[in-house]
Order: structure tokens, then C-alpha cells, then sequence
């Protein structure tokens, strides 16, 4: 269970991201997290991850309260934290089999277990034959693959993603909405942050709508009617 | 499957124990030399470059400095007498100038001796000679001072210990070469210091800047290692383990390019400049010094790779 209460957020100097934040994300929910640039979806999904630590208000994962955690365990929480960043952050000098071992070899795991989990993990998405390729050789699509490979290989227990389809055409999208889905069936809570309303509309699932920093709207998907752009975008 | 029963299905952990950790933050830290090679040669040849002119210096300033060492063998003490004394007053003299602490030789020159060495110096002029015989030169004893008591106020010490013994004559020490070449020894030895230290801490800021550069340039994987959960101490680790073996990589080709540059340039220099005809040229470092500049290597890539660490890893 995600919990936040009264979470406000402040970069210095500048105006909140986040401002009086109270919302419950249960165990094996899955949500969409939208609004526009700015409105504060990342800063939100920092703050799960302990990137960032809230200027007031707490922030609990699974009744542990994350401002209270000491430097030396958030590595602990996070083990449990599946993130695809919306630049992917693969390693460009190691292979695909290299970049989604990270997570398993934090844990202490075996070579030879690494290797079968993460081929078995690729093989699941599709991308086994890129095993021994590194990154830059691979598309956008397969680099997102990638990604969500090294979030997943361990089966988190909460799965965050951010924009996860911003550069992939529809078919990928799909796709790895798909893979959302199927991790969300195995008991992971999923938060994906995204401003494409044809992905949020498409899921129904539960959606949680920011701006300026604050919840303007919490519950299910998204009308068919919001306006979207010819793009398929929220204007 | 079952989430929970998923969750609870966790294989052997490898790196358990002090020598599972080891060995995978070793291969780890072999791995990323491999795959960062251009960056890890730019480290190792810096490190090697660096320490290249430090020892280039420590050789030089160890070949000096023993030169010097081997001038003080010209402080000597020379007792004149104006009557050559009996040979058993020579050996009772003897004993009580090796009491003195500071004497390590003591040569007893009869007016017989003293009269061959001036003829063999004046070898083909023998003619000055003629009319000279051993009883105008006076008899003497040359006594050569411990390495450790060669300074010019412990020369002064030794000669008035000295003047204290009955039978004594004239001493002579050239007391202002004595003081000149003492002080020009403290001189040698401040500019060498001077010198040295200034040259290390350039090394220590070329160095660390280098790494510091070649870890912000892996900044990304310090930030991915982070963000999967890795604790400080599993980051760092194979980074240190690399910085080790960049430093000792590079001290290992700054010795080998130090050796070809001895046998191609410096070994014969002696000669060349005249400095020191006694002995072929320079000699090259003793063990201890390489020993020095091996572990200098080591600790620079480590303490380079740590305090740069301390930086970028926010975990």
C-alpha cells in the first residue's frame, strides 16, 4: 500500500510541485497518474522511489514511513521498487543481459540464476535474441523492453513507470501496456505517469489527475470525451 | 504461481561471506575496465605519466644526494706532529682518537709515507725534490668521521676532544670547506624537499582530477545502481577495486618507462655531465624507492577513486 498524507513538495526556490497531496494507492491497484507538464507526476513518483523527500507532509509504502528512513535503508526499500525512467537510464557500454542483471546482482544473486531469470524475463518481452546487444543498437521500443526488463526481473512489489509510451508508436504502446497489465495480474502494484489519454482511456483503470501539484480528480478512466489533441495528447 | 509463493522463491545468494563479495566486486571491477577501456587508459596512463616525473625526479635527487654523501668522505681531520712519535705511542694514540665518539678510521702517515706521496704526486717534476728529505715533512694522522658526524659543529666537537689528548699536535680540518659543504648540503636537501612536495601535490591533483572526471563521466551508472537498491558500500566498491588497479597499472609502466629512459639516457650521464667521474653514471633506485613509487600508484588510484566517489554517489 502507497500512502501519502498531506505531501507538499518544493524544489528550492521555485513555486510547489506538489502541493497538500492525500491519496491511497492499495496493494495490487493498478493507476494512471496524468496531467500536464509540470503538473507534478514525476516529483509525485520520486517521492515513492525516495528520490526525493517530501517538505511536509509522509510518505508510507506498506505502513513504513519513508521520511523517516535512514540514508542506509533505502536501498532496502527500493530492492522491492521496479522504475522505468522516461529516458530508459540503460547502460549504454553494457549489454541488455548486463543492464537487467543489475537488479538481481544487488540482491547477491548467482551468476547462472541471473542469467536464466533474466533470459526468461526477455523472453517474456519478446527481446531474447537482443541478449548480448548493448542499448544504443536497439529501437526505442525494444530500448522501453529493456527497461521494463530490469524494473521487473524481480518481481517488485510496486512497479513505477514514467511516460513508458512517450516515444513509441501504437503497436508498442500496446505492448507494453500489455506487460503492465500481466505484472499488475502477478500481484504488483503498478503507478504509471503518462499524459497520453488514448493509453489511460484504453486501460480503464483507475486515474489520478494532477495539476499545479494537486489531485483534481481521482477515480476511474478517463472520459472518451476529454479533450484530446489530433496528437491523441491531453491539451 | 502465486505472488506470495513467487515472492518467497529466492535462488542461493553468491555473494555471501567476505570472499563471495570479493571475488564478484573483482570481476566486476575487471569487467568495467573492459568496457570503459578508452577512460581507463586515459586513468592508467595519466597515473603512469605522473609518477614517471616523480621518480624521474626521486632518481635524479637519490643520485645527487649520494654523490654528496661521498664528498663528506673528504672531512677529515688531519693531527700534525713535530716530531714522528715511537710506534708504540702511535698505536697508544690511536686507541684513544677511536675512543672519541665519531672516529671511524684513524691513518697513521710516518715522515717516510709523507715523503712518498709527495713524490708520487709530483711525478715527472722530481726535480722540485731535490735537497728534500723525509725530516721536513712532519709526521702525521688522518682520521677519517662517521657519516653521522660530519657536521660542522660536530667536526668542531671531535676536534676539541681531540686537542685534549697529550701528544697532540697541530689539527687541522679545513674548517671553512667543512661549513661550506654543509651548507650547501642543507641547501640541497630544502630545494630537493621544496621540489618533492611540489611535485606531489601536482601528481595528487592531476590524478584525482582525472578520475574525478572519468567517474562523473560514469555518473549514470552510479545514479542506476542507486536506483535498483545497491548500497553505498556495493557501489563504491568495484570503483575502489579499479581505482587500485589503475594505480598499480600505472606505477607498474611509469617503473618500466623509467628503466628505458635509465638505460637510454640516464646511465651514462654521469660521464656526460662530468658531475661524477668517480662512477660510470646514475644508478638506478634502490628496491625500497620502487617499492615506494608501486604503493604511491596504488594508494592514488584509491584515494582518487574515493574522495571522487564521496562526490557522486548519493545513495
Amino acid at each position: 500500500m502507497i500512502q501519502l498524507h498531506n505531501v507538499s513538495m518544493s524544489y528550492q526556490g521555485d513555486a510547489p510541485a506538489l502541493n497538500d497531496i492525500t491519496l491511497k494507492i492499495p496493494k495490487g491497484d493498478f493507476v494512471f497518474l496524468t496531467g500536464q507538464s509540470g503538473a507534478g507526476k514525476s516529483t509525485l513518483l520520486k517521492l515513492i522511489y525516495a528520490e526525493l523527500s517530501p517538505t511536509r507532509g509522509q510518505v508510507l509504502i506498506d505502513g513504513q514511513n519513508l521520511t523517516r528512513l535512514s540514508r542506509s535503508q533505502i536501498p532496502l526499500l527500493r530492492r522491492n521498487i521496479g522504475v522505468v525512467f522516461q529516458d530508459y537510464k540503460l547502460l549504454p557500454n553494457r549489454t541488455v543481459l548486463e543492464n537487467v542483471a543489475i537488479t538481481l546482482e544487488v540482491l547477491g544473486w548467482g551468476k547462472r540464476d541471473i542469467g536464466r531469470k533474466v533470459f526468461h524475463m526477455l523472453k517474456q518481452l519478446g527481446i531474447e535474441d537482443k541478449v548480448n546487444a548493448t542499448p544504443l543498437k536497439l529501437s526505442g521500443g525494444q530500448q522501453q523492453r529493456v527497461a521494463l526488463a530490469r524494473a521487473l526481473v524481480n518481481d517488485p512489489k510496486i512497479l513505477i513507470a514514467d511516460e513508458p509510451t512517450g516515444n513509441l508508436d501504437d503497436e508498442n504502446k500496446e505492448q507494453i501496456l500489455e506487460i503492465f497489465k500481466e505484472a499488475n495480474i502477478r500481484g504488483t502494484t503498478v503507478v504509471v505517469a503518462t499524459h497520453d489519454r488514448r493509453v489511460i482511456t484504453n486501460s480503464h483503470r483507475r486515474v489520478i489527475r494532477l495539476e499545479k501539484g494537486r489531485v483534481i480528480e481521482d477515480g476511474g478512466a478517463a472520459p472518451e470525451h476529454a479533450a484530446i489533441g489530433e496528437d491523441g495528447y491531453e491539451q | 504461481m502465486s505472488n506470495k509463493a513467487k515472492h518467497a522463491v529466492r535462488p542461493k545468494l553468491e555473494q555471501e561471506g567476505f570472499f563471495g563479495r570479493f571475488s564478484y566486486f573483482s570481476s566486476r571491477a575487471l569487467a568495467n575496465l573492459r568496457q570503459n577501456t578508452f577512460v581507463s587508459v586515459v586513468t592508467v596512463g595519466t597515473i603512469a605519466l605522473a609518477l614517471l616525473i616523480a621518480s624521474l625526479f626521486l632518481l635524479v635527487y637519490v643520485n645527487l644526494d649520494h654523490m654528496a654523501q661521498g664528498w663528506s668522505d673528504k672531512v677529515q681531520v688531519t693531527v700534525y706532529f713535530d716530531k714522528e712519535p715511537a710506534p708504540l705511542a702511535v698505536t697508544a694514540l690511536k686507541g684513544r682518537i677511536m675512543n672519541i665518539p665519531g672516529a671511524s678510521k684513524v691513518v697513521f702517515v710516518s715522515q717516510q709515507e709523507a715523503e712518498k706521496r709527495l713524490r708520487a704526486r709530483l711525478k715527472g717534476q722530481e726535480s722540485l725534490l731535490e735537497g728534500v728529505t723525509a725530516d721536513v715533512l712532519p709526521a702525521s694522522m688522518e682520521i677519517s668521521l662517521d657519516r653521522s658526524n660530519r657536521d660542522t659543529a660536530q667536526v668542531a666537537s671531535f676536534v676539541s676532544a681531540l686537542k685534549k689528548i697529550d701528544g697532540i699536535g697541530e689539527v687541522q680540518y679545513g674548517e671553512e670547506w667543512v661549513k661550506r659543504f654543509n651548507s650547501f648540503m642543507n641547501l640541497f636537501r630544502l630545494m630537493g624537499m621544496l621540489l618533492g612536495s611540489f611535485l606531489a601535490v601536482t601528481v595528487l591533483f592531476i590524478v584525482s582530477n582525472t578520475i574525478k572526471l572519468t567517474i562523473y563521466a560514469r555518473k549514470d551508472e552510479l545514479e542506476v545502481l542507486g536506483l535498483v537498491g545497491a548500497t553505498r558500500f556495493f557501489i563504491k566498491a568495484p570503483f575502489l577495486i579499479e581505482g587500485i588497479l589503475q594505480g598499480a597499472l600505472g606505477a607498474v609502466l611509469s617503473v618500466v618507462a623509467l628503466l628505458v629512459c635509465y638505460y637510454t639516457f640516464l646511465k651514462n650521464a654521469g660521464n656526460f655531465l662530468g658531475v661524477n667521474p668517480a662512477s660510470a653514471g646514475l644508478s638506478f633506485l634502490p628496491p625500497a624507492h620502487l617499492a615506494g613509487i608501486l604503493l604511491g600508484g596504488v594508494l592514488l588510484g584509491f584515494i582518487g577513486s574515493a574522495t571522487s566517489l564521496r562526490r557522486f554517489v548519493n545513495v
